[in-house]
C-alpha cells in the first residue's frame, strides 16, 4: 500500500494520473459525445425519440437524405467560400502584419499587443460590431464606400444574398487577424537572425530573402496556423447567428450554422448529427494532410 | 602594394555608446589580419562595419578602391563566416553552398562545377546531400568556409568562426584556415578573443581595447615591444608579471616595490626617480642559486609534462615558467633571475611603453 503512495506521489504512478485525468476528461466531454452524435447519425431521430439511446437503426438514409436536399450543395459551396476566403485573408493580412512589426520600430511590441483585443472579444459582440458597420441604412461602411466614389447607393450588405456571404467572411477576416499575426510572429522570432545576415552577404535581396529563408523556415508554423484556422473557421458560428442567420435564403448558410438549425430549429437531429459528422471526416482528412505534410520537418 | 581594405576615421555609436573610436587600418591584398580583443572591445562591430551589417557613424571604409559606406552587405562583395555558421538549416550542403550563385541564375552545370571543386578543397564532397543538423561542428564549420570560398570575394571575413569547436579540433582547423587562405591568396579579416589564434595565424594583428586600437603590427613585434601596458598584458601566454617600481638615481636599474625593496637592472638608461611598471615575462624568469635574484616563495605549482607553470606569493603574484617538470613544491624558496633585455617598463600614469633614455 505505502508502495502504491510512494509511486503515486514520485514515479510511474505520477505519470500515470497525470496523463489519466486530461484523457478522462476528454473522453467523457468530447469522446462520449462525438460518439453519440455518430451514432445518432446513423438511427431515425424524433421529439419522442430524443430520450433513449435505443432508437431505429436507418444505416446511411440520413446521408442519402441530407444529399438530395435542394439547400445542400448551395450551403456546401458557402463552407468552401467561406472557409478558404476567411483562411486566405487571415493569413494573408495576418502574415503581414507579423512582417511588420518583425522590423521592430518603438512601440512595434505594444502595438502587435493591442491586436490582440479582436481576439479576445466575444463573437458575438465582434458580430454586433460588424452589424453596425455593415448597416445599410446607416453604416460606416457604406458612408467611406460612397464618400470614396466606389459606390453610388447604399448596399444592404446582410441582407442582400449577392453580399450576405461576404459580410460574414470580412467579419471573420478582422476576428482571426490577431490570431494569425501573433502566431506568425512567434515564428519569425524564432528564425535566426545572422540566416538574414548570411544571405544578405550571399547576395539576396529582400524579397530573395523572404522567399528562401522565411517562407520554408516557417513551413511548420504555416500549417499549424491554416490547420487551426481551418479549424476555427468551421466552428464559426457567433458571426452568422448575429450577423445574417445564414439569411436571407441560406445565401449565407455554411454547414456548422445549418447543423444547428437543423437539430435545433427544425428538430430534425438526425440530420443535424449527420451534418456535422461530414464536417468531422472533413477536418480529419484535412488533418491527416497536414500531419503527413509536417512528418519530414526540416529543423536546424 | 594597394590596400584591399582600408578604413579612415570610422567612427560608431550605438546611441550614446561609442563603439568604435576613429579607426585607422590599411589591410594589404592578401593580408591575413586578426582583430584581437576582450568582448566588448569593438573588434567584432568593426567586423560586421566592413560588412555592411552595421553601418558606420562617420569615416570611410574601402573595400577595392570603392567607397562602400552607403553599399549594402550583398553589393559589397564580401564574405562571412560566421561563429554560429548561419548554415541555412532548410537546404542541403549542397544547396548551402550553391545559394549565392543560385540567387545569381547562374547555369546550372556552372553551379554544379563550382560546388564540386568547392566541396573537394574543404573535403566535404561525400556529404553534399547531408543537412546541417546531420553534421558534425568540424564539418558545419567546413561548410560555412566553403560557402564563402565559392563566391570568391574580394575579401573573407571571420567572426570568432572556430570558439565553438573543441580544443583538439580548434588547433587543426587553424592550421586549415591558414592554409587555405595561402592557397586561395585572399584577403581575410580573422576575429578573435584568443591571442593565441590571432598570433599564430595572422601576419598582422591589431589589438582592440574599448574601440579603440591599441597597437598593431606583426605578431613578434606585439609580443616583444608592446606598446602599452594592456598589449603587453594581452599577448602572450601565460601573461606577463607586472610589478610597480621606481627608476634608480643612475637611470639604469629599477627598484621593485616588493619586500625588500630589490633592484634588478635595466636595459639601457630610463628617466631617474620615475614611477614605472615593470613587465616581466614568465618566461623570461629563470632559477638561479641562492644568492642572487629575487628570493620568492612558491605558491603553486601547475605541471603540463612540456612546462611548469610556477606561482610565487608576492603581491602582485608572480608566475614563471620552466622547461618540463620541477621539483619545486608550494612552500619552497625560490631565487629568480631577471634578463635585463627582457624587461618592459611601462609609465605608472600612462601606462604606456617608455623608451630608453640614450
Amino acid at each position: 500500500m505505502s508502495r502504491l503512495l510512494s509511486s503515486l506521489r514520485d514515479g510511474k504512478g505520477f505519470d500515470i494520473v497525470l496523463v489519466a485525468v486530461p484523457l478522462a476528461f476528454l473522453l467523457v466531454f468530447s469522446g462520449l459525445p462525438l460518439i453519440y452524435n455518430v451514432v445518432m447519425s446513423f438511427q431515425a431521430v424524433d421529439m419522442f425519440s430524443l430520450g433513449t439511446f435505443n432508437r431505429p437503426w436507418v444505416g446511411f438514409k440520413n446521408y442519402v437524405d441530407v444529399f438530395s436536399l435542394p439547400a445542400t450543395w448551395p450551403i456546401m459551396r458557402n463552407t468552401v467560400i467561406f472557409v478558404v476566403c476567411s483562411i486566405a485573408g487571415q493569413f494573408v493580412i495576418g502574415f503581414a502584419l507579423a512582417l511588420f512589426f518583425a522590423r521592430g520600430f518603438p512601440g512595434s511590441s505594444y502595438i502587435r499587443g493591442l491586436f490582440l483585443a479582436s481576439w479576445v472579444m466575444p463573437g458575438l459582440v465582434v458580430g454586433a460590431m460588424w452589424n453596425w458597420i455593415l448597416a445599410g441604412d446607416f453604416g460606416v461602411l457604406n458612408y467611406a464606400l460612397r464618400s470614396l466614389g466606389i459606390i453610388s447607393e447604399n448596399i444592404f450588405w446582410a441582407s442582400n444574398p449577392a453580399w450576405s456571404l461576404w459580410a460574414v467572411i470580412v467579419a471573420n477576416i478582422w476576428l482571426g487577424i490577431s490570431f494569425n499575426m501573433i502566431l506568425l510572429s512567434v515564428g519569425l522570432a524564432a528564425i535566426p537572425r545572422d540566416l538574414y545576415e548570411a544571405a544578405a552577404l550571399d547576395g539576396a535581396n529582400g524579397l530573395q530573402k523572404f522567399w528562401t529563408i522565411t517562407l520554408p523556415m516557417m513551413r511548420s508554423t504555416i500549417g499549424a496556423v491554416i490547420s487551426l484556422g481551418l479549424i476555427f473557421t468551421l466552428q464559426q458560428f457567433d458571426l452568422f447567428a448575429s450577423i445574417t442567420s445564414g439569411g436571407p435564403a441560406n445565401s449565407s448558410n455554411v454547414a456548422q450554422y445549418w447543423a444547428w438549425e437543423m437539430s435545433f430549429r427544425q428538430y430534425d437531429f438526425a440530420k443535424g448529427a449527420t451534418i456535422s459528422v461530414v464536417m468531422i471526416a472533413v477536418v480529419m482528412i484535412a488533418s491527416v494532410i497536414y500531419v503527413r505534410s509536417t512528418r519530414h520537418e526540416v529543423r536546424g | 602594394m594597394t590596400a584591399q581594405i582600408e578604413l579612415k576615421n570610422v567612427e560608431k555609436y550605438y546611441g550614446a555608446y561609442h563603439a568604435l573610436k576613429n579607426i585607422d587600418l590599411s589591410i594589404a591584398k592578401g593580408q591575413f589580419v586578426a582583430l584581437v580583443g576582450p568582448s566588448g572591445c569593438g573588434k567584432s562591430t568593426l567586423l560586421r562595419s566592413l560588412a555592411g551589417l552595421e553601418t558606420i557613424t562617420s569615416g570611410a571604409i574601402h573595400i577595392a578602391g570603392e567607397r562602400v559606406n552607403d553599399l549594402p552587405p550583398r553589393k559589397r562583395d564580401v564574405a562571412m563566416v560566421f561563429q554560429s555558421y548561419a548554415l541555412y538549416p532548410h537546404m542541403n550542403v549542397m544547396d548551402n553552398l550553391t545559394y549565392s550563385m543560385r540567387l545569381k541564375r547562374k547555369p546550372r552545370a556552372e553551379i554544379e562545377a563550382a560546388a564540386k571543386e568547392v566541396a573537394e578543397t574543404i573535403g566535404l564532397s561525400h556529404l553534399l546531400d547531408r543537412f546541417p543538423r546531420e553534421l558534425s561542428g568540424g564539418q558545419r564549420q567546413r561548410v560555412a568556409m566553403g560557402r564563402a570560398i565559392i563566391r570568391n570575394p574580394k575579401a573573407f571575413l571571420f567572426d570568432e568562426p572556430l570558439s565553438n569547436l573543441d580544443a583538439s579540433l580548434r588547433v587543426h582547423m587553424r592550421k586549415e584556415v591558414r592554409a587555405l587562405h595561402n592557397r586561395l591568396g585572399a584577403t581575410s579579416v580573422y576575429v578573435t578573443h584568443d591571442q593565441i589564434e590571432a598570433m599564430t595565424m595572422a601576419d598582422h594583428v591589431v589589438v582592440m581595447r574599448d574601440g579603440i586600437i591599441e597597437q598593431q603590427g606583426a605578431p613578434l613585434d606585439l609580443y616583444a615591444h608592446p606598446a602599452n601596458q594592456f598589449v603587453a598584458g594581452f599577448i602572450g601566454s601565460p601573461a606577463m608579471n607586472f610589478v610597480d617600481a621606481r627608476i634608480s638615481e643612475s637611470g639604469e636599474a629599477a627598484r621593485l616595490n616588493l619586500p625588500g625593496e630589490p633592484l634588478i637592472p635595466l636595459n639601457g638608461s630610463y628617466p631617474p626617480g620615475r614611477s614605472v611598471i615593470v613587465g616581466l615575462r614568465p618566461e623570461h624568469l629563470s632559477v638561479v642559486g641562492p644568492d642572487a635574484g629575487l628570493a620568492l616563495k612558491v605558491s603553486m605549482v601547475e605541471s603540463v609534462g612540456s612546462a611548469s607553470y610556477i606561482s610565487c606569493s608576492a603581491t602582485p603574484e608572480l608566475s614563471f615558467v620552466v622547461e618540463g617538470t620541477t621539483r619545486l613544491r608550494s612552500g619552497d624558496s625560490v631565487h629568480l633571475a631577471i634578463d635585463p633585455d627582457h624587461v618592459h617598463v611601462f609609465d605608472a600614469k600612462t601606462r604606456l611603453a617608455i623608451g630608453v633614455v640614450n
